[in-house]
């Protein structure tokens, strides 16, 4: 599903340069759900950016699902992002001025899926997430465990094969928290492939894989279930 | 997609509606202020004939001696003498042509309450009205027999039908201009021009006349134009015979040519007339010159349109250059501060091209509605011109291009003033704003 090898990404200012990641490697296989953990500024963010093809990567290779990351044009990799990946952001990240509705369906706008067929899906995962009486909703009507939800059902409507979390339950009480791993945890036994990025121990531990990444490589691992042969990156 | 992307653009407007009104009074005002001026100069520079402009012909002789020099800046001419008017008219050629001059007159009718009032007058030949496509409500064109007769005819046109005559049929009637009696033959629909081409000698915005006399009845009835007279000859007109045989120019003459083939023969008709009129002594001058100018080129050559115009379009447009660099300004403030919203379209999917699209559509709208706008600041331009000075009256006007034009100006302006920023916005990195939202 996910092949990283030998992946660098250096941020250069006038007077700086900063190795957010260096020789980074790691296999993630289909239906896998893994966490990663790290201090901050070792490097996850980024990992997880390049992983969602958000940002570019400085040298390496990046195969996801068979396609070489590092050959894509601006568009094509747009076009990767919008078919096969779904994101939930620590801060939701929904579009203030759309309703529910309209937030989940921004991405299948762009995807091109005519209207009726959006309408089903957005209703489909709305109520996945448990807010589909709150479609008509504003973001700001919502609390934040809500909003994260919203995210999700967003992040599901696109029916991705991967998907990318970055402390998901950051903004979020414990039990708001727990309500969205379990939300997670059920999407990746309907067969999608996830990665958790946070700082929540427990969280953590809930995943079946764990990675750790200190200084822009991955520095440890443990793992709590699942097939040990999954993990390459060391 | 692009109704979705009129959607948002909406909401946008919605969510900051100072920022937009803003930038709608700017572009209102920069397009109102504009199409004032682009509509006059539009108005003025119009073909005022396009089904005959370029047969119709007007024709200037070079009568001067070879010494003599003319203040028009081809030494032409205007007008031609009416000696040379005359001989024109009774060439034996297949092409309609006319003899014409302003004149005026009291007008008056026989036991009327209708208190006299001075008209101006067209006198001119029987082909002005086929020549001009000027159309008749009533009765025709006077005859030929009128002409050669010199017979007291007239064809009037139909506002001042309406106010001797209340709109009736008034052919057969009289009316008296100054002393003279004259028959109605005819009534025309009002000429419908707004800049008089076919007699530039007095100002080209003018109202058309409304009566219409045969050119035979000048020498009989003694008849004084109200246009120009020049000379370069010394001569003493001590009555109205000596104007007739004089070398004064007095008279404009048009003649209709409908092919190359026939401007190409009737110029040589005219090298001939003048080679015949030296063996009298007139033209003398070794290098005969004439001219020969269709509408539009009269139009150019007798400046209708003048510098003074363009360089007014020229500052309206740089005024609305003005307008647009305030409304970059604040579409750069608008659209980059829209970069986090940018940020998350653009990791759920969506390409530069579509989040450029979105951000043109948005300045393309902005432009729509302030253009409409516009619009309505340029009614109040060109209302304020034509009250001001009756010579607007006509061209103080927007006509259905112009109300077209507004709007395609706005919105192409506009465009062009959104394109950096959106081209800015669109390079938004997804990840940049997505952990600082």
């Amino acid at each position: 599903m996910l092949n990283m090898n030998g992946i660098s990404k250096v941020y250069q200012t006038e007077m700086v340069q900063t190795h957010a990641l260096q020789d980074f490697n790691l296999q993630v296989n289909e239906g896998e759900f893994i966490a990663v953990t790290g201090p901050s500024g070792s490097g996850k963010t980024t990992f997880l950016n390049i992983a969602g093809v958000l940002e570019p990567f400085t040298q390496g290779e990046y195969l996801l699902d068979g396609v070489d990351i590092g050959k894509l044009n601006d568009n094509q990799r747009a076009d990767i992002r919008n078919q096969k990946i779904g994101y939930i952001f620590q801060g939701f990240n929904l579009i203030p001025d759309l309703n529910l509705y309209e937030n989940v369906e921004v991405p299948l706008r762009y995807r091109g899926i005519k209207a009726p067929e959006r309408k089903r899906r957005i209703e489909e995962s709305l109520e996945q997430v448990g807010l589909a009486s709150r479609a008509k909703h504003l973001p700001q009507q919502l609390s934040g465990g809500q909003q994260q939800r919203v995210a999700i059902a967003r992040a599901l409507a696109g029916k991705p094969r991967f998907l990318l979390a970055d402390e998901p339950t950051g903004n979020l009480d414990s039990l708001m928290a727990r309500q969205v791993m379990e939300l997670l945890e059920k999407i990746n036994q309907d067969g999608a492939t996830i990665v958790m990025v946070t700082h929540d121990s427990e969280l953590a531990r809930r995943a079946p894989r764990n990675i750790q990444v200190v200084d822009g490589q991955i520095a440890d691992f443990s793992l709590y279930q699942g097939n040990p042969a999954a993990v390459v990156g060391v | 997609m692009l109704f979705h992307y009129i959607d948002l653009s909406w909401r946008s407007f919605k969510r900051t509606p100072m920022v937009s009104a803003l930038m709608i009074i700017a572009i209102a005002i920069g397009i109102g202020v504009t199409m004032t001026s682009l509509s006059v100069y539009h108005m003025m520079s119009a073909d005022p004939i396009p089904s005959k402009s370029s047969q119709l012909h007007h024709v200037q002789l070079l009568t001067l001696d070879e010494e003599r020099a003319w203040w028009t800046k081809d030494d032409m001419p205007y007008q031609v003498t009416y000696q040379d008017a005359m001989n024109l008219l009774s060439a034996d050629l297949p092409y309609r042509r006319t003899a014409m001059l302003k004149a005026g007159f009291a007008v008056h009718l026989d036991n009327s309450d209708i208190k006299p009032f001075i008209e101006q007058a067209r006198v001119a030949s029987a082909d002005i009205f086929a020549m001009f496509n000027l159309k008749f409500i009533y009765g025709g064109a006077w005859s030929s027999d009128d002409e050669e007769s010199s017979a007291a005819v007239v064809v009037i046109a139909q506002s001042l039908n309406e106010k001797l005559f209340q709109g009736e049929n008034s052919v057969g009637k009289t009316i008296n201009l100054d002393d003279m009696t004259v028959r109605i033959v005819g009534v025309i629909k009002d000429w419908p021009t707004y800049v008089k081409y076919y007699d530039l000698n007095n100002g080209a915005f003018r109202e058309p006349e409304q009566v219409f006399l045969p050119f035979s009845l000048v020498a009989p009835n003694e008849i004084e134009s109200w246009g120009n007279h020049n000379s370069w000859k010394a001569q003493s007109n001590r009555n109205y015979q000596d104007l007739l045989n004089s070398e004064v120019f007095w008279v404009q003459y048009w003649v209709e040519l409908p092919t190359q083939q026939d401007n190409e023969a009737y110029a040589s008709f005219l090298m001939s007339y003048m080679a015949e009129q030296q063996k009298i002594g007139r033209f003398a001058r070794k290098e005969l010159k004439y001219a020969l100018r269709d509408v539009n080129e009269m139009m150019v050559y007798r400046e209708v349109v003048n510098e003074d115009n363009k360089i007014l379009v020229m500052l309206s447009f740089m005024f609305l250059a003005v307008c647009l660099a305030n409304i970059l300004g604040l579409l750069l403030a608008k659209f980059l501060r829209r970069a986090p919203e940018v940020g998350v379209r653009r990791a759920l999917g969506a390409s530069k091209t579509q989040v450029f699209i979105q951000h043109l559509v948005e300045v393309g709208l902005l432009g729509m509605i302030g253009g409409l706008f516009g619009i309505l600041i340029a009614q109040v331009g060109l209302w304020g011109m034509r009250t001001s000075n009756s010579a607007y009256m006509a061209i103080a006007d927007m006509d259905l291009t112009m109300l077209l034009a507004a709007p395609v100006i706005a919105v192409s302006v506009c465009i062009l003033a959104g394109l950096y920023p959106a081209w800015l916005v669109c390079r938004t990195t997804p990840a940049t704003h997505l952990k600082s939202q």
